[in-house]
């Protein structure tokens, strides 16, 4: 790659972040400026759930699966493989960790484990073996990766549902009862407004911690360069005498891995699976794909984009709690949608791996 | 064209050896998808709690028989045509035009019209998973319409004549120019149709969701829907039961349609521009196709036939229109990558689905299975019919020799310039 297309990339990709702290600033100070203005108005209404910490917490939690799910498909698509079918490891990571921890029976502990951390890894390998499958289906079976994504994604709808039913009669479970719960630290925890981020639920922590250290492992290791090798320039990586085929297999179990973590929590973070329509992920992995589109396939652009949408659907259910406003909450839930489709058409032309997408052959016979 | 008929003939043959190949593919994995349904069956009569087994392998109970569960389902679309019980093996009181077979047809009708609208997208090198959503507003659109139009005509058969064919039409419109949406923005902004239709998907749910419980709600009913139309606004049963909610002339409607859409595809200049700018986009451009006006209008030809959906499956099957619209946009998904995105085609393939759909209720009434079944199947057909390698591994090994040619996003047929590098 010459320096050239490098400074080119790097140039892109400010721009890209450049957009969303600007726009993000605008419409703050926009809101803030009629919010301040107009004491009365739904401009202050809003300014004061923007600046309220319970905003910002639920911003957080909510933005968890979506980020993980962000995080998982970047691995997958940098490696060369267009994982479509994220929301489907999300759907079935939060059935299955409900499930598990339900069935264990939710005060019982496990080698110390207490059911519903057990459930919670119960749900990561649910989603690990749904992304084995994918992984196999377009790595050995060429088949295409947007339908097989598409077939993930259906079977996990279907499946969930379907399990439910069978074992409580309906396709919603029961709720365990339990909940991951918060983990506060002390002093931190007293600041205000950033003071949530020190009293958040286990997974808030987590996102944290994975998404440097997915900016730190793509960039910064051998692992992240034969990911971003493989799906750039193959045939170079294959040339230095690297098998292509298990660094892609890597980079899908690794999205299926990051996804399962954002299902599972995104269950037990309610302690119960919501199976009705498009289930309780309704549509969260989706809104991940444009989230890394968004952040232009850069983890902590991925975190800034899907942080944008978790505050969009926060700001909304908080909207939804201001009387006054004869708003219907159906039309304000599409505010999240509809901000993925404009940022889709805004970002729409970004640069995706040159070899995302096809299939590679060594030359020799598939082993 | 110079192309000799030498080359025409060549071609031919490709595409028949293609042809079969697809139907066998489409066989393996329907047949791939109902064994491991049928695993997944049987591990969760584990699971679930029955007063005895109904079925017993190696010394384990079992809640669910596999076997039987298939039996019940396709005896159950049929309507019953066999005793499963009983000694004897026909029903001697099996009556063709029964109950589920109307049901069995109903879902077959709506699907062809779903599948049409998938494969139509397919073949412009579209994959518009928005059906769902279209065939939602279209559904409004023509119930609504149906429902202010109707007190200015003549009640009775002279009314239905004028009303009937005046809201589909409303139907596919509003279907198409919602389908178009999609198009525009993937022309354009190149922004990816996948995710946009998934997008609006969701948000057509919620409009139409809000329109009907904030404007148009039916002020007798505790649930959100519209006033029913009147019986002679809506499409009525022929020879089949009422209950079935299937008519006739809905079916030969939607069997013209695939002859319709079929022709357009095959024989227009605007089919081979459609065919050609999903098959080999840069080969179109070339030939002086408008790309970026045959992708809007491919999606708003693929939302219209969305919305006629919708507004058969209002005039057919609810007379009205009803919170919760199935999933039949999805299924018509499943209906097309069965079919090989072939107009003609579609039709085997929705009433295998339409089976599998209205078997599954006679399965869950007959042995507990839950319906949801079906969306399990649903997600494997889909997942079986996009690896044809697999099969092919298999196919290689008992010496069968086939072709190198997978349902893919890139419009289906890549045929006559090899595969994309």
């Amino acid at each position: 790659m010459s320096t050239t297309t490098i400074d080119q990339l790097r140039d892109t990709e400010l721009s890209y972040r450049m957009f969303l702290a600007a726009g993000a600033i605008a419409v703050f100070s926009f809101i803030a400026f009629f919010g301040l203005v107009f004491p009365e108005s739904i401009w202050a209404d809003l300014l004061g759930i923007l600046i309220s910490r319970s905003t910002l917490s639920s911003a957080l939690r909510l933005a968890v699966p979506i980020t993980f799910a962000a995080l998982g498909g970047i691995f997958a698509e940098k490696a060369g493989v267009i994982n479509i079918g994220l929301e489907g490891l999300l759907i079935i990571s939060a059935f299955t960790a409900v499930i598990t921890t339900a069935v264990i029976g939710p005060g019982v502990t496990i080698l110390g484990l207490p059911a519903i951390w057990v459930g919670f890894f119960a749900g990561v390998l649910a989603s690990l073996a749904f992304s084995l499958i994918f992984a196999v289906v377009c790595i050995r079976f060429k088949a295409d990766q947007i339908i097989a994504g598409l077939a993930v994604w259906l079977i996990a709808l279907g499946l969930a549902p379907f399990a439910a039913t069978v074992y409580y009669g309906g396709v919603n479970t029961d709720n365990v009862g339990t909940t991951l719960g918060t983990w506060t630290i002390p002093v931190l925890s007293d600041i205000p407004f950033f003071g949530a981020l020190f009293d958040a639920g286990p997974a808030v922590y987590m996102m944290l911690i994975a998404v440097p250290a997915s900016w730190f492992v793509l960039n910064r290791t051998a692992f992240g360069r034969h990911i971003r090798a493989s799906g750039e320039n193959p045939k170079a990586l294959d040339t230095v005498g690297v098998d292509v085929s298990r660094v892609r297999y890597a980079g899908v179990l690794l999205s299926g891995f990051l996804s399962g973590i954002g299902g599972s929590a995104l269950s037990l973070g309610l302690g119960q699976f919501i199976g009705n329509n498009q289930t309780m992920v309704n549509g969260k992995g989706f809104i991940a794909i444009v989230a890394y589109l968004f952040g232009n396939y850069n983890p902590l652009g991925a975190f800034g984009a899907s942080f944008l949408f978790a505050g969009l659907e926060a700001v909304q259910i908080r909207l939804q709690q201001v009387p006054g406003y004869a708003i219907p909450d159906s039309l304000i839930q599409t505010i999240p949608y509809i901000t993925v489709i404009v940022i889709l058409a805004l970002v729409g032309r970004t640069r995706i791996p040159q070899a995302a997408g096809e299939h590679y052959d060594t030359g020799e016979d598939n082993r | 064209m110079s192309a000799g008929n030498g080359a025409k003939s060549v071609l031919r043959r490709l595409v028949n050896a293609s042809t079969v190949e697809r139907i066998l593919i489409s066989f393996a994995a329907l047949f791939m998808a109902v064994v491991v349904g049928a695993v997944i069956v049987l591990i969760s009569g584990r699971v679930a709690t029955c007063q005895t087994a109904a079925a017993t392998f190696f010394g384990l109970g079992f809640c669910y028989d596999p076997v039987e569960v298939y039996l019940v389902l396709f005896n159950g679309a049929l309507g019953g045509p066999f005793l499963l019980d009983a000694p004897g093996l026909f029903n001697p009181n099996w009556n063709p035009l029964n109950f589920g077979l109307a049901l069995t047809l109903k879902e077959t009708t709506l699907l062809i019209f779903t599948g049409l609208s998938v494969a139509v997208a397919f073949r412009a090198g579209l994959f518009n998973i928005g059906t769902q959503g279209q065939l939602i507003l279209g559904a409004l659109a023509t119930a609504l319409f149906a429902f202010f139009v109707a007190p200015f005509l003549p009640a009775g058969i002279l009314g239905g004549l004028i009303l009937i064919p005046l809201a589909i039409l409303v139907g596919a419109l509003v279907g198409g120019l919602y389908g178009a949406i999609p198009g525009a923005l993937k022309a354009y902004a190149d922004a990816n149709e996948v995710i946009t239709t998934i997008m609006l998907n969701f948000i057509a749910a919620q409009v139409a969701f809000v329109l009907v419980s904030e404007f148009f709600r039916n002020p007798d009913s505790q649930v959100v829907e519209t006033t029913p139309l009147p019986d002679w606004g809506t499409l009525l049963p022929v020879a089949f039961p009422k209950g079935g909610d299937f008519s006739l002339l809905a079916l030969a409607f939607g069997l013209a349609l695939v002859v319709a859409v079929w022709y357009l595809l095959e024989q227009t200049s605007f089919g081979y521009d459609l065919r050609t700018s999903g098959e080999q986009p840069e080969a179109a451009e070339y030939g002086g196709v408008d790309a970026k006006r045959t992708t809007v209008t491919s999606m708003f030809l693929s939302g219209a036939l969305g919305g006629i959906g919708g507004a058969i499956w209002v005039l057919m099957v609810m007379g009205k229109w009803q919170a919760g619209v199935p999933s039949l946009g999805f299924d018509g998904i499943t209906v097309t990558i069965l079919a090989g995105n072939n107009p003609f085609g579609i039709v085997p393939a929705a009433l295998l689905f339409g089976t599998l759909k209205s078997g599954s209720l006679a399965v869950q009434f007959g042995t507990g299975v839950p319906k949801q079944l079906v969306g399990v199947l649903r997600g494997l057909i889909i997942l079986f019919v996009a690896m044809p390698e697999f099969f092919r591994m298999i196919g290689s090994s008992i010496n069968l020799e086939t072709d190198d040619d997978a349902v893919a996003t890139d419009g289906g047929r890549s045929l006559l310039g090899g595969d994309d590098e």
